[in-house]
C-alpha cells in the first residue's frame, strides 16, 4: 500500500468573484520511505499541492490520504520545513526544538527533552547555537534548526516547502548534502515531499521527480531518477550520466516555459 | 590615565566650575534661600561622577551620564541667575533651588507616603487592566483575522478621553481610591485591548501555519504562539497606558483625593506656597522618568529575541 495517495485532486480558490483553479486532476502516490520532489516554476501550485498534505488546506475535488485514510488536519505523523518562519522568534533555537518534541511526546521529562533537543542539534552542526535566537543565526543556520526541529519530532513523513529557496548557493549545497546524509544514514527512512523549483537540488535528492505544469496546475511528468545511493553531490555533478539525464529533464521543462510567455524564474 | 584625564576636559565639566564661580555672586532674594542646599547637592553629584567616570569601561554609558548631568547643571545654573543671584523673577513665584531642596527634605515623609499611595492605586488599576485585556484582546484578535466588528466596539471606547468616566466612577465608587482604581483601569484597559487585537491581527500567518503544523493545542497557542507574537505591540499599548494613568490620577488626586502629590500640589497651590508646588512638580517628574526607565528596561528584556 502506497504511503501517501492524491486521487483526482483539485483545488479551487475563490478571489472576490473569481474561481481560481490552483491544483487540477492531480494524481499520484508515493511509497513510504521515498524521497520525492515535485517540481515547477512558481505558480505552477507545488506549495499549494504540499499545503493539501500539511492539512492546512483541503482539496476542493478528489482525496488525500496517508495510510489509506483521508487528511482531516495537521498531525504529528507530518513535520514542515518552511522557506521562512519555520521556528519561533521569541524561542531560543533549544526551546524551538523542545517546544517541538513536547507537542508530540508531552509526557517526557524536561532533562531528556532538552537532551533530545541538543542531540539533534548537534546532528545539523548547530552545537554550540542552543541559545541563540533564530534571528541571531543565518538563514542557512537557520534552515539547519528547523530541519533538526522536524527531525526531533520523529515524523514518518517530512514536507519541506523550498527549504533551501532563500538560502545562498554555497550554503544550499552544504545544506543538500547534509540533509542527503541524515536521510540516506536514518533507519527508519522518512517519507519525504520535497518542493522546489532548483532542478540540481531535485536531482540529488530525490528517487522521483513530480514535474507540474502552470495554470492550473497539473503534472507534466513523473520521473524516476536512476541513481544509486548512497550520493555524493560533487561526483555525481561531475558524472556524464548525470549531464545527459539533466538535459534531458530540461528539455520538458523549457517546453513548458516556452508555452508560458514570460516564464518563472527557474535554477537551471 | 592621561587619556582619562584628557576626557574630562568636556562641557559638563566646565558647567560645573561655572556653577561653583555664580556661587560668588551675592542673593538678591529677600528670604534665606538655603544656598548650601544646592552646592552640596551639585558637589555630592559631581564627585559620584568623577569617581565613576574614572573606573567605568563602559563608555557609552558614560557619556549619556555625562550629558544629562551637563543639562542638569545647565538648568540649575540657568535657574539661579534667573531667581536669587539676580532677583529678576518674583520671589513668591519662583522660589531658588536651594530652598526647594530645603522644603524637600522637610516634607520627605509625606512625599513619600503620597508617591506610594499613588503607585498603589495606578498598580491595582494597571494590573487588573492588563489581566483582563490581554487575554480578552488575544481571544478578540483571533476572531478578528476571520472578520469582525470587535475592533470598531474598542476603537470607540478607546476614543473616549477616560476622565470622562470620573462622575460614574465617583457615583458608583464613593471611596476615592476605588473610583481612582476603576478609572486607571478604565483608561489602561482600551488601549492595551486594541494593541493586542492589532498585534494578533499583524502576525505573520506562516508564523500560525508553522504552530499548526506543530499541532499545538488551543492554550499553547494563544500563550505561547499568539502572545508572544504579538508582544511587540502589546507592550507598546502597555507603555501608552501607563503614560495615561499617571496623567489621570495626578488630575483625579487634584480633583478630588485627599492622597498622593497631585493632591500635594492643589493642596499648597490654594494657599499660593509656590515653593512647595515647585516641589510637587519635580518629585513627579523624577517619578515618572524613573518608571518609564524601567518599564523600557522591562520591555528591551521581554524583546531581547529581535535583533
Amino acid at each position: 500500500m502506497s504511503k501517501i495517495e492524491l486521487q483526482n485532486v483539485t483545488l479551487n480558490y475563490a478571489e472576490r468573484n473569481n474561481v481560481f483553479t490552483a491544483l487540477e486532476d492531480i494524481s499520484f502516490s508515493v511509497k513510504e520511505g521515498e524521497f520525492v520532489s515535485i517540481i515547477g516554476a512558481s505558480g505552477c501550485g507545488k506549495s499549494s499541492l504540499l499545503s493539501l498534505l500539511e492539512g492546512l488546506n483541503f482539496p476542493t475535488a478528489g482525496r488525500v490520504t496517508i495510510n489509506g485514510d483521508d487528511i482531516k488536519g495537521t498531525g504529528d505523523d507530518r513535520a514542515v520545513v518552511f522557506q521562512h518562519y519555520s521556528l519561533f522568534p521569541w524561542m531560543t533555537t533549544r526551546a524551538n526544538v523542545v517546544y517541538g518534541i513536547k507537542q508530540v511526546n508531552k509526557k517526557l521529562p524536561k532533562k531528556d527533552l532538552g537532551q533530545i533537543a541538543d542531540d539533534y542539534l548537534s546532528k545539523v552542526g548547530l552545537s554550540g547555537f542552543e541559545n541563540k535566537y533564530p534571528l541571531q543565526l543565518s538563514g542557512g543556520m537557520q534552515q539547519r534548526a528547523a530541519i533538526a526541529r522536524a527531525l526531533a519530532m520523529s515524523p514518518s513523513i517530512l514536507l519541506m516547502d523550498e527549504p533551501f529557496g532563500a538560502v545562498d548557493a554555497k550554503n544550499r549545497k552544504i545544506l543538500q548534502e547534509l540533509l542527503l546524509e541524515l536521510w540516506e544514514n536514518s533507519e527508519d527512512k522518512k517519507t519525504v515531499i520535497f518542493v522546489t523549483h532548483d532542478i540540481d537540488e531535485a536531482i540529488l535528492l530525490s528517487d522521483r521527480i513530480i514535474m507540474m505544469s502552470a495554470n492550473p496546475g497539473r503534472i507534466k511528468k513523473e520521473i524516476s531518477i536512476p541513481f544509486p545511493r548512497p550520493r555524493n553531490g560533487s561526483k555525481l555533478l561531475e558524472s556524464r550520466e548525470y549531464l545527459n539525464f539533466r538535459k534531458e529533464i530540461i528539455t520538458s521543462f523549457f517546453n513548458d516555459i516556452s508555452e508560458r510567455i514570460g516564464g518563472e524564474e527557474v535554477a537551471l | 590615565m592621561t587619556e582619562k584625564i584628557k576626557k574630562q576636559l568636556n562641557i559638563t565639566n566646565a558647567l560645573f566650575l561655572v556653577f561653583l564661580l555664580i556661587q560668588l555672586l551675592p542673593e538678591r532674594y529677600s528670604k534665606e534661600t538655603y544656598e548650601i542646599n544646592i552646592i552640596i547637592f551639585v558637589v555630592t553629584i559631581q564627585v559620584i561622577y568623577l569617581i565613576f567616570s574614572f573606573i567605568t569601561k563602559k563608555e557609552k554609558k558614560l557619556e549619556t551620564i555625562r550629558d544629562i548631568l551637563g543639562i542638569t547643571y545647565f538648568i540649575i545654573i540657568a535657574w539661579q541667575l534667573m531667581t536669587s543671584k539676580s532677583g529678576f523673577l518674583n520671589e513668591l513665584l519662583f522660589p531658588a533651588p536651594g530652598i526647594v531642596i530645603q522644603q524637600f527634605i522637610h516634607d520627605l515623609p509625606r512625599i513619600i507616603e503620597g508617591i506610594q499611595s499613588s503607585l498603589l492605586i495606578i498598580l491595582e488599576g494597571y494590573v487588573l487592566a492588563i489581566i483582563t485585556a490581554i487575554p480578552l484582546g488575544l481571544a478578540a484578535g483571533w476572531h478578528i483575522r476571520f472578520g469582525n466588528s470587535f475592533q470598531y466596539v474598542s476603537k470607540f471606547f478607546g476614543s473616549i478621553p477616560p476622565i470622562v468616566y470620573i462622575p460614574y466612577a465617583i457615583a458608583l465608587l464613593p471611596a476615592f481610591r476605588d473610583a481612582s482604581v476603576f478609572v486607571i483601569f478604565a483608561a489602561s484597559f482600551w488601549p492595551i485591548l486594541g494593541a493586542t487585537m492589532a498585534g494578533v491581527f499583524n502576525i505573520e500567518k506562516k508564523i500560525l501555519d508553522s504552530a499548526k503544523t506543530l499541532n499545538v493545542g488551543r492554550l499553547s497557542m494563544l500563550f505561547h504562539v499568539m502572545l508572544p507574537a504579538a508582544l511587540p505591540e502589546i507592550l507598546m499599548g502597555c507603555s501608552q497606558g501607563l503614560g495615561i494613568s499617571f496623567i489621570l490620577l495626578t488630575s483625579a488626586e487634584m480633583i478630588g483625593g485627599k492622597t498622593g502629590m497631585g493632591y500635594y500640589i492643589k493642596y499648597y497651590s490654594d494657599f499660593g506656597d509656590f515653593t512647595r508646588i515647585v516641589v510637587g512638580i519635580i518629585v513627579l517628574g523624577i517619578v515618572v522618568s524613573v518608571i518609564t526607565l524601567f518599564f523600557n528596561k522591562l520591555q528591551r528584556y521581554l524583546l531581547r529575541w529581535r535583533q
